[in-house]
């Protein structure tokens, strides 16, 4: 029993060695490809050669086609593993890149900031909010800024486009000057045509005259 | 909607007769104050067909043509009940009618006619009667498809208001208005009798501010259908849009010139909301303010000369006229604290506009030399964005509250108020097209 195992070890080796000579052959006859005169040629001589000096009786074929099957899984299971391994890696690397930029996004939100009625001009709490945005953007030059402008409901469309705009530029002058460049804002107003809340009060109303902000990269 | 009106043109117009006393006679001044209704009475149309059975179309004829008069706010519609005349015996021309029938029950007015179906031909007959002189003021025969009698009833509704007050009707109008949709908002028309609600834009976003050019060609409106809120025409014609401004901004459309070449607009140009003259053709701009304040909703004057915008240049929105260069400006609102939207009338040296009182905003009129406005509107809803009628007789305009949203009409003196159109989603705006060409 010893001794068949052994047979059977060795025949496996050889079979081993041919499959690795036969492939072997094949990538250097492949590689070799581009300097012979005919690449057709080439790659059908080694396997017409090889293949049948080594195959041996019908039932050392059946075996070494097994262990070749085995072979390959075995190969194939490394080969996932690998592949496995590296896509845990870039998993892990992508999320690790998400949450920094999670991060950052989180360091570059800024709140919406809200107005009185009818007018334009910043508040104390907006500039504090934007003064403390500011700094984030600095630092992250790669991303840019949208400035939305709102209002509330009261007045018409096209005065409230106005001002809309008006407050956003405002918004936007005021991010200006605190060192983030022009080309890093847009402004855009969007008047009374989108409230945050739809109610009817001095509540919705003040909610909804805001400039709102949005990242872009 | 304008192919349609063109199918229908082919229809023939022969007038029957016209008395020398009626043509162009304005009866009554119907914008003075001690004007009273026309009384007018409006019997079932007559089948003109030898031994024609009674047919619906009788009553359908005379049913509009008392709905289109009604609508307008100068008629009295009589009861058909109180009626005196034998139908089965009366005729609708003069001599076939005993006028002392329709005096008794008050009618001033009467207007008779009648149709006949030929295939797929359909000619009809229209006659208004002076009641008390027993005399024809104006009478109309149309021949056209069976299809066509709705127009051929405006068409002579039209005639109907023309020999009367001196103004053809409004029945060939339309007012341009923004229906809210989801998210989106989207331009559709109406005619002035509330039928023939047409969707213009499916853009499937923001599209505001319809404008209608002075030949009811064109539509200006501002869409973020590009993101930016950019200005754009459409040709109602060949339903083409054409982006005509897309500054960094807002921009917005104003009032068209007569021959429409230019179009008034509001644009920031990356910078403050100013008012711009601007040629269709090839977008030239003229700068009109250059205040640093908000400038907008800019309107001319019939004549073409002046020019009136809002501005909040003196703290908060008010109404102001200025040259039609953009020289000259001076204050027209003096009372309340925000007035906007003004809307200039083609007729007389009159301004519409929505002025807040008590935190709503109420439509008023005023004269553009300035004076007392007269506040039009009172209910607790937001009443906005006024527009005339070509005839000036008429206001369109929004209203909303209390989660209801509509477009309504009133005569000039706030009057007659009947709602044209009502949306749950909600609806905003108004522009009035001019008459078809």
């Amino acid at each position: 029993m010893k001794k068949g195992m052994f047979t059977f070890g060795l025949a496996l080796l050889a079979l081993v060695f041919a499959v690795s000579f036969t492939t072997g052959c094949a990538k250097r006859a492949t590689m070799k490809e581009g300097t012979s005169v005919s690449s057709q040629e080439q790659r059908i001589a080694p396997q017409t050669s090889v293949v049948p000096a080594q195959a041996g009786t019908p039932t050392d074929d059946t075996a070494a086609r097994e262990r070749a099957l085995r072979e390959q899984a075995l190969r194939e299971a490394a080969e996932k593993a690998a592949r496995e391994a590296a896509e845990k890696a870039k998993r892990e690397a992508e999320e690790k890149a998400k949450a920094k930029a999670a991060a950052i996004m989180k360091e570059l939100q800024i709140c919406d900031v809200h107005f009185d009625f009818d007018k334009y001009n910043l508040k104390p709490e907006a500039m504090e909010v934007l003064k403390k945005a500011a700094p984030a953007y600095l630092k992250y030059t790669d991303y840019k800024l949208v400035v939305e402008g709102h209002c509330d409901e009261r007045g018409t469309v096209e005065y409230n486009l106005a001002l809309g705009e008006k407050r956003a530029n405002e918004v936007a002058k005021f991010l200006n000057d605190l060192g983030i460049t022009k080309d890093r804002i847009k402004t855009i107003s969007y008047g009374k045509e989108m409230p945050l809340d739809k109610n009817h009060n001095e509540e919705a109303w003040a909610k909804n005259r805001r400039a709102h902000f949005l990242l872009n990269r | 909607m304008r192919v349609k009106f063109n199918v229908v043109l082919i229809f023939t117009v022969l007038s029957l007769f016209v008395s020398a006393t009626g043509w162009g006679k304005v009866y009554l001044d119907i914008d003075s104050p001690s004007f009273h209704k026309f009384s007018i009475a409006v019997p079932a149309f007559k089948d003109l067909r030898p031994l024609a059975q009674t047919d619906n179309l009788t009553i359908w004829f005379a049913d509009e043509l008392s709905r289109c008069l009604d609508i307008t706010g100068y008629f009295q519609i009589l009861d058909k009940k109180s009626f005196l005349e034998d139908p089965s015996q009366a005729g609708i021309t003069a001599e076939g009618i005993k006028f002392d029938d329709w005096t008794t029950i008050g009618a001033e007015y009467l207007l008779k006619g009648g149709f006949q179906v030929n295939g797929r031909e359909m000619t009809t007959e229209f006659r208004l009667f002076d009641a008390l002189k027993g005399e024809l003021l104006v009478g109309k025969r149309y021949v056209g498809k069976p299809e066509d009698k709705k127009t051929m009833v405006t068409r002579f509704a039209n005639e109907v208001l023309f020999v009367l007050t001196g103004e053809a009707g409004n029945f060939d109008t339309h007012i341009a208005f923004i229906k809210h949709t989801g998210k989106a908002k989207e331009i559709y028309t109406i005619a002035f009798d509330g039928s023939s609600l047409f969707r213009v834009t499916s853009f499937n976003s923001l599209t505001l501010s319809p404008r209608w050019s002075a030949d009811g060609r064109f539509l200006a409106f501002t869409s973020y259908k590009d993101g930016n809120p950019d200005l754009y025409v459409r040709d109602m014609k060949t339903g083409s849009t054409k982006k005509l401004v897309s500054s960094t901004g807002v921009n917005i459309p104003g009032s068209w010139s007569k021959n429409g070449d230019r179009l008034l607009a509001t644009l920031t140009r990356g910078g403050n909301p100013d008012i711009y003259d601007i040629t269709v053709e090839n977008s030239v701009m003229q700068r009109l303010t250059r205040d640093y304040s908000i400038d907008v909703s800019p309107v001319r004057s019939p004549d073409e000369k002046n020019i009136a915008f809002v501005s909040n240049r003196n703290g908060s929105p008010q109404i102001y006229i200025m040259d039609a260069d953009g020289g000259n400006v001076r204050l027209l609102t003096h009372q309340g604290n925000y007035n906007t939207s003004p809307a200039w009338s083609p007729k007389e040296g009159k301004i519409a506009y929505e002025g807040s009182v008590n935190g709503r905003f109420q439509i008023f009129t005023m004269d553009s030399a300035g004076g007392e406005p007269r506040q039009l509107t009172f209910d607790a809803m937001d009443h906005e964005s006024p527009a005339w009628s070509p005839d000036g007789r008429y206001l369109a305009y929004s209203v909303s509250g209390y989660g209801r949203s509509r477009i309504e009409i009133m005569n000039a003196d706030g009057k007659n108020i009947r709602v044209l159109y009502e949306d749950k989603e909600g609806c905003q705006g108004a522009s009035w097209s001019p008459h078809k060409k």
